[in-house]
């Protein structure tokens, strides 16, 4: 019986170790490619990270540089390109710029609604409620061209409120967060009310502080997915370096696949995509829930 | 109750923002889709049906629908069954579920776009190591199993394998060839969707009471398999719609690996409709036709969600 189950146990294993290998493929490949010189990119030799030998880049010199600049080890001279070539702190910068106001405009919006909704009766308050879970079933990005027509006709066309408008307005976080509020005792309000406050006053000072685990689970879902959200920028951002959120840095980075070298590319792409990929191995537990927040009912 | 207004300043925002960002643009594209309007226009004349006429006349819109179907049939059921498959493991282990578990949720995670190109390179037919990995395998073990030489229909000589080791290593350049890019697109939306669906699944398995399991045993449904079909399988109902309509509207959704990888060929074989708007409106300018997609587009997913909602529902709730 021992032995039986130590051999299912082993055949279970190779098979999530095939899929885990098949799954982990293209991280290899990228953070390989990010370390290794050209040679060995194009040969496919060097393993995971190359032989790392000192060596002068010809690109580099061919773009202006000294040829003391340009030689060194071939990770450092990947990473190092990477930056001079494009503006990566720009992007990244961008990045954190649409995505946190985005979630604070969602959160401002949506947290005295969903209140509003759960605790407050007033004329109406069914068909309001009624109308956020009709908003539900619209996807976003699907009404993303009357959306762009609109934008376009404002002339906001290449601006960040381009990039953040469409989405200040979160029906997920209004449900969210009434579903969330309901379970708040009516108590807490009342003695609230008697010490004085004002309706505003229990919404930041009363409610806000009890509902900071669903929040930073909505903050989590809200971030991720504007963070890596490349269909709307590629939309409402046409040229402007400027304005490029990192998934369009990346878009840029890639260029032509057989003109530029691989290495400095992927470095890029690696420094793009790293952020949030450390931040969800450290709070693993957190960002699984906050992803799969449209899994609760 | 409170005599104050507060509600109404609660509200209100929230309601605008609704009317202004969701609800007027559903309006708008039904308007525009059946006008002759091109963005910068400055009027426009009403054309009826037209534009949705040209959609299911011309080639190109046929083969958007095809596109999108074969990719939402192929990738729903496959990531959905292996999230389960997966969870189902997952569940049994011992030992190291939990990396596992963050394996196969990093795709997930992990920026799509930036995966799309790893993908590119890893699947590249001279700079990638799957190619290099099938083509020093030829006349092997790798030969033998991908190639299904264990099949009995399947001739050792003229298996797809076999040939492209006689034809000096001709494997496939997987995401420009007609015949294996929407399979690749496929493979890389199941790549990323299925750690999704293994961990929704992973909390479904964990609300089911052991003591299903003991009565099942105890009405003589001993193997894995009986139980499964027995206990599992009913009581995860409400996950698997759920799980199948999210994966449903997601999948609908494809568009970052279809713009960075195959632009919708080639011969338009992958041309699925998210980047179908967004090719004939924004690139193309082509507005009243990027429409009359739309509409079609919110229709379809209007119609799945209402079909999850009121009919399956009420079939698989315990």
């Amino acid at each position: 019986m021992e032995a039986k189950q130590y051999i299912g146990e082993g055949w279970k294993h190779a098979i999530l170790i095939i899929g885990a290998i098949v799954v982990m493929l293209p991280f290899y490949m990228m953070v390989s490619m990010s370390l290794k010189s050209q040679q060995e990119i194009q040969s496919i030799s060097g393993g995971l990270i190359g032989a790392q030998e000192t060596q002068t880049f010809p690109v580099c010199v061919k773009t202006g540089y000294s040829e003391e600049t340009c030689t060194m080890k071939p990770y450092q001279y990947n990473y190092w390109f990477a930056f001079e070539k494009a503006p990566i702190p720009r992007y990244l910068m961008n990045g954190v710029i649409v995505t946190l106001s985005i979630f604070i405009i969602q959160v401002l919006v949506a947290l005295p609604c969903a209140y509003a909704l759960a605790k407050l009766r007033f004329y109406g308050r069914e068909f309001v409620f009624s109308m956020v879970l009709f908003c539900l079933l619209i996807p976003v990005h699907g009404i993303a061209l009357p959306l762009y027509v609109m934008l376009a006709q404002a002339g906001l066309v290449d601006t960040y409120s381009a990039l953040i408008l469409p989405w200040t307005i979160s029906v997920f976080g209004i449900f969210l967060m009434r579903q969330f509020f309901m379970t708040v005792p009516d108590e807490l309000i009342d003695a609230a009310r008697m010490d004085g406050m004002g309706e505003y006053a229990i919404v930041w000072k009363v409610m806000l502080p009890t509902a900071i685990p669903a929040l930073l689970a909505f903050a989590i879902f809200s971030v991720v997915a504007h963070w890596n959200d490349y269909f709307w920028p590629r939309m409402v951002i046409t040229g402007n370096r400027d304005l490029f959120t990192p998934p369009l840095g990346i878009r840029e980075f890639r260029g032509g696949i057989d003109s530029d070298e691989f290495g400095p590319m992927m470095a890029s792409i690696v420094t793009v995509t790293v952020p949030l990929i450390v931040a969800f191995i450290i709070a693993q537990k957190r960002f699984i829930e906050g992803i799969t927040l449209t899994g609760m009912k | 109750m409170h005599n104050s207004k507060a509600h109404i300043w609660f509200i209100a925002p929230a309601i605008i923002l609704m009317i202004i960002i969701l609800i007027f643009p559903l309006f708008l594209a039904g308007g525009i889709s059946f006008t002759d309007y091109n963005l910068g226009n400055k009027t426009f004349e009403w054309v009826g049906l037209e534009n949705y006429d040209k959609m299911f006349n011309r080639k190109t819109y046929v083969k958007m629908i095809w596109a999108t179907a074969t990719y939402v049939i192929v990738v729903v059921p496959i990531s959905v069954v292996l999230g389960l498959c997966a969870a189902m493991l997952l569940n049994s282990l011992r030992f190291g579920a939990d990396i596992y578990k963050t394996i196969f949720f990093l795709p997930v995670m992990a920026t799509l776009l930036a995966m799309a190109i790893a993908w590119e390179f890893t699947l590249h037919p001279t700079l990638g190591i799957v190619n290099s990995f099938l083509a020093n395998g030829c006349g092997g073990v790798r030969e033998f199993i991908l190639g299904f030489h264990l099949l009995p229909w399947v001739d050792s000589q003229e298996s797809w394998y076999a040939v492209a080791c006689a034809n000096n290593m001709d494997f496939p350049y997987w995401l420009k060839q007609k015949n294996t890019a929407i399979w690749t697109v496929c493979f890389i939306g199941i790549w990323q969707a299925f750690g999704f669906n293994m961990v929704l699944y992973l909390a479904g398995l964990t609300s089911i009471p052991r003591e299903l399991y003991q009565a099942a045993e105890m009405d003589g449904a001993k193997s894995t398999w009986e139980q499964f079909k027995l206990v599992t399988w009913p009581m995860l109902g409400p996950t698997t719609l759920f799980v199948v309509t999210i994966t449903t509207i997601r999948t609908f959704q494809v568009f970052d690996t279809i713009e960075i990888l195959t632009k919708g060929g080639p011969s338009k074989t992958t041309y699925v409709m998210m980047y179908a708007i967004f090719e004939k409106a924004i690139q193309q300018n082509l507005t009243s036709i990027g429409a009359a997609i739309t509409v079609v587009f919110i229709g379809f997913i209007l119609v799945l969600t209402f079909f999850q909602r009121y009919v399956i529902e009420k079939r698989v709730h315990y």
